[in-house]
């Protein structure tokens, strides 16, 4: 199995504060006192532009889920993450938002814009004259210098306003969306609060955290929400029975620039064997490799996997997350297996990986198309192929396709090819599919 | 010469139970002893029937005037007269009559099955049987080979087909007073034979013209395996009552066979079609030209279709997260 970071986003833990509240943690460390003039100044600066939002259940007047804010305007506009108000967006009729400022103050919270690929939202809070952040030029421009203290601020398991001091780590590599390091301890419920430099002005918004990993937090960079914040000015308001449309056009407008995306950056044969398949140049499609050798008892086919993955990732609702491909190649050479038990064995594992199950009623059921296909001539060997996708049915022309191809040349040995695309249109899909297939060649 | 008749009493179980050879033109029957044939049956007149021949010579039954009267064998309506050249069997009472003619024709001679053919058919069948799960397990090893992983579920099945083969002895016993092990062990292994082909049939027709759903309801083509097996075993007891035990035997798998169409079919409609390449062979079972890309995505866009046609028709409702559950 191949090593992977997980991200999670820390608003979906929100709601399970209550469980993390009866583990009674310490109260939120105070920093250091050696440090503490800089977090003390910027802490006060930021008390009355922070805010905690709340998706509340309409029908109970409970909060459902918890997650931060920041004003960035006189008139009240505040920034947080699409996650920390999807429920909201997707569901109106269901939910409501609503804040609560540190002062204790309570209100009413209106959705303006959202950007679900850089999970961000711009809410207004109905007070005018308020203080607000500003955003960091240099943070902007990226040219913050890696080591720079950084301030996050939100309020973690609804345990309190919090502020954490950490450190700016540049942008996370590999990773095809931008997204800050932030080397410190961000908690759920943090989601959508800002982190702010020593001169209180903002860097990034907290998103995530890494589950593998200790004190690694991720930040959406100031750029974008300055970017959204622009257009909730300057644009037309959201519609709110309409969010869900919009989610839908934002969603596919991100897979058309990722696959164009992933198409500019090319593509490249990979070796599997005998056999050679299709392989992305993109830096951010990162592959593992695995085999099954040194297994006891001693296996009676090799097999040999590579598995490449985007891992892009779409928060769209607590159901859905979307915007993944994988590419995988798994080489198979019997050892002592005759033809029958070989094809036996394939069988055995020729099943898509389970990445849909998520969505359950959210994706149509799985509708799958099978055949033999000659992808070309010559070095390119007859194959086995199953076509499946599902559609997501809040989101029109969005589907998920998995794409299986086996070769059929010899019978003693194999390329198995899996190819799986999250929340991709058909053209696309078709697209990349076609140049899967016609890349898998008999190199000998 | 004077024609002769003979009068049949059946028992209870339609076996004959007395058989009187009448060499006079006419017979009476009925419960008093002065008759030519005596019935033991409360509900048959001490004197209840006449039977005699006709003008033509047909022979004809007549009720003597009788509180219950008289019926044909399966006929509901009481007669007074009944002709018994086409329908020798009659009621009266609860006890059922049958009156033939001298010339009444008789099936022909029946072949007489030598005497352990049926064993030893099953014992061969049960050795192609056992060598065909056997070479069947053997191709499907995948892991280390182990005897107690190949003969177990050889084991299981033996004890099923043992298990069955005892049922249909008994109820042969009951009904036909054989049991005929051999030739219900036979029909059973048969049945088994016929159900591994067909198993295998499907799974290597459904790689081979790359077609799942051959494999998928080939399922329902067992239940025809298992109708066509009981049909054998019911014919082996009997034909009496055939019909009756064989329809019952039909609905029944007929409903099994239905809730396991509709149970897929559910599944169908609820997951949909599982991402596999299904159950494979060696490539040269392959019976299909193969297909270009083009044509490939060409019918790949069936899926699209289906699968749009699902989101429209199926809408999820309003309240895309109305279901509450905080715990998520």
């Amino acid at each position: 199995m191949s090593l992977r970071i997980f991200l999670l986003l820390a608003g979906l833990l929100a709601s399970i504060a209550s469980h993390a509240q009866r583990a009674a943690p310490a109260p939120a460390a105070t920093p250091p006192p050696a440090l503490s003039t800089a977090a003390e100044r910027v802490y006060e600066m930021a008390k009355p532009r922070i805010l905690q939002i709340r998706t509340l259940l309409q029908a109970a007047g409970r909060q459902s889920s918890l997650g931060s804010g920041f004003l960035v305007t006189a008139d009240g506009l505040a920034i947080t993450n699409y996650h920390v108000v999807s429920r909201f967006a997707l569901d109106p009729r269901t939910y409501r938002l609503e804040y609560l400022a540190p002062d204790g103050a309570k209100g009413a919270l209106k959705l303006l814009a959202i950007d679900v690929a850089h999970d961000l939202a711009v809410v207004k809070v109905e007070r005018a004259g308020l203080p607000f952040f500003d955003f960091d030029p240099r943070a902007i421009a990226g040219r913050l210098p890696k080591g720079e203290r950084i301030y996050a601020m939100g309020n973690p398991l609804d345990l309190g306003f919090t502020i954490i001091e950490g450190t700016y780590n540049g942008l996370v590599d590999k990773s095809y969306d931008e997204r800050i390091h932030f080397s410190g301890a961000i908690n759920p419920g943090m989601s959508g609060g800002p982190v702010a430099g020593n001169d209180g002005r903002i860097v990034g918004v907290n998103v995530a955290k890494s589950v593998g990993g200790e004190q690694v937090g991720f930040l959406v960079p100031a750029k974008f929400a300055a970017a959204l914040l622009e257009r909730a000015v300057k644009g037309p308001p959201l519609v709110i029975d309409k969010a869900r449309e919009e989610v839908g056009r934002q969603l596919d407008a991100w897979q058309a620039v990722f696959y164009e995306s992933l198409k500019t950056q090319g593509f490249r044969s990979a070796t599997h064997g005998p056999y050679r398949g299709l392989e992305s140049s993109a830096p951010w499609m990162t592959c593992w490799a695995s085999t099954n050798t040194d297994q006891l008892p001693k296996p009676r086919a090799a097999i040999n996997t590579t598995r490449c993955s985007s891992a892009t990732q779409i928060f769209v609702s607590d159901r859905i997350l979307t915007g993944r491909v994988d590419l995988s190649y798994s080489y198979y050479k019997s050892i002592d297996l005759n033809a029958f038990q070989f094809a036996k064995e394939l069988s055995q594992r020729a099943t898509g990986s389970g990445f849909d199950s998520r969505g359950g009623k959210r994706l149509t059921e799985q509708e799958c198309r099978d055949d033999f296909v000659a992808a070309g001539t010559g070095a390119h060997p007859p194959l086995r192929v199953t076509w499946c996708m599902r559609a997501y049915r809040e989101f029109e022309g969005l589907y998920n396709v998995t794409l299986l191809a086996l070769t059929q040349d010899r019978s003693r040995e194999a390329l198995l090819a899996q190819l799986t695309m999250q929340g991709v249109s058909h053209a696309n899909a078709v697209a990349l599919g076609r140049r899967f297939l016609e890349a898998i060649e008999w190199q000998r | 010469m004077a024609a002769v008749m003979w009068i049949e009493v059946l028992s209870r179980n339609g076996e004959v139970a007395a058989r009187e050879r009448i060499e006079a033109s006419e017979a009476s029957i009925g419960r008093a002893f002065d008759n030519d044939v005596v019935i033991d049956d409360p509900h048959v007149a001490p004197h209840h029937l006449r039977v005699s021949r006709g003008e033509d010579g047909e022979l004809v039954a007549e009720d003597l005037g009788t509180l219950n009267g008289l019926f044909t064998e399966h006929g509901a309506a009481r007669v007074p007269r009944l002709s018994l050249a086409k329908e020798p069997g009659i009621r009266i009472g609860r006890t059922i009559l049958r009156v033939h003619d001298a010339a009444h024709p008789v099936p022909a001679e029946k072949l007489l099955t030598p005497p352990r053919a049926h064993a030893r058919w099953a014992a061969g069948l049960g050795v192609a049987l056992f060598v065909m799960l056997l070479a069947m397990s053997w191709l499907n090893l995948t892991t280390e080979p182990s005897a107690n992983h190949l003969l177990l579920p050889l084991l299981g099945l033996i004890t099923v087909i043992a298990l069955w083969t005892s049922l249909w002895a008994v109820l042969s016993r009951v009904f036909f007073g054989q049991a005929r092990f051999a030739l219900q062990l036979r029909i059973a292994v048969t049945a088994c034979i016929a159900l591994v082909l067909w198993d295998q049939l499907t799974e290597s027709l459904s790689y081979s013209l790359a077609w799942r759903d051959i494999a998928e309801y080939g399922g329902l083509g067992a239940w025809a395996v298992l109708a066509a097996a009981c049909w054998g075993h019911l014919h082996a007891i009997g034909p009496k009552h055939m019909r009756a035990a064989m329809g019952l035997v039909v609905a029944l798998i007929a409903a099994g066979a239905m809730l396991q169409y509709f149970g897929k079919s559910e599944t169908r409609k609820l997951v949909g079609q599982r991402a596999t390449l299904g159950d494979l062979r060696p490539p040269v079972f392959r019976m299909l030209p193969l297909a270009s890309a083009d044509d490939f995505f060409r019918k790949a866009e069936g899926a699209k279709q289906k699968v749009d046609l699902a989101r429209v028709k199926d809408p999820l409702p309003g309240g895309l997260l109305s279901e509450f559950d905080p715990s998520d």
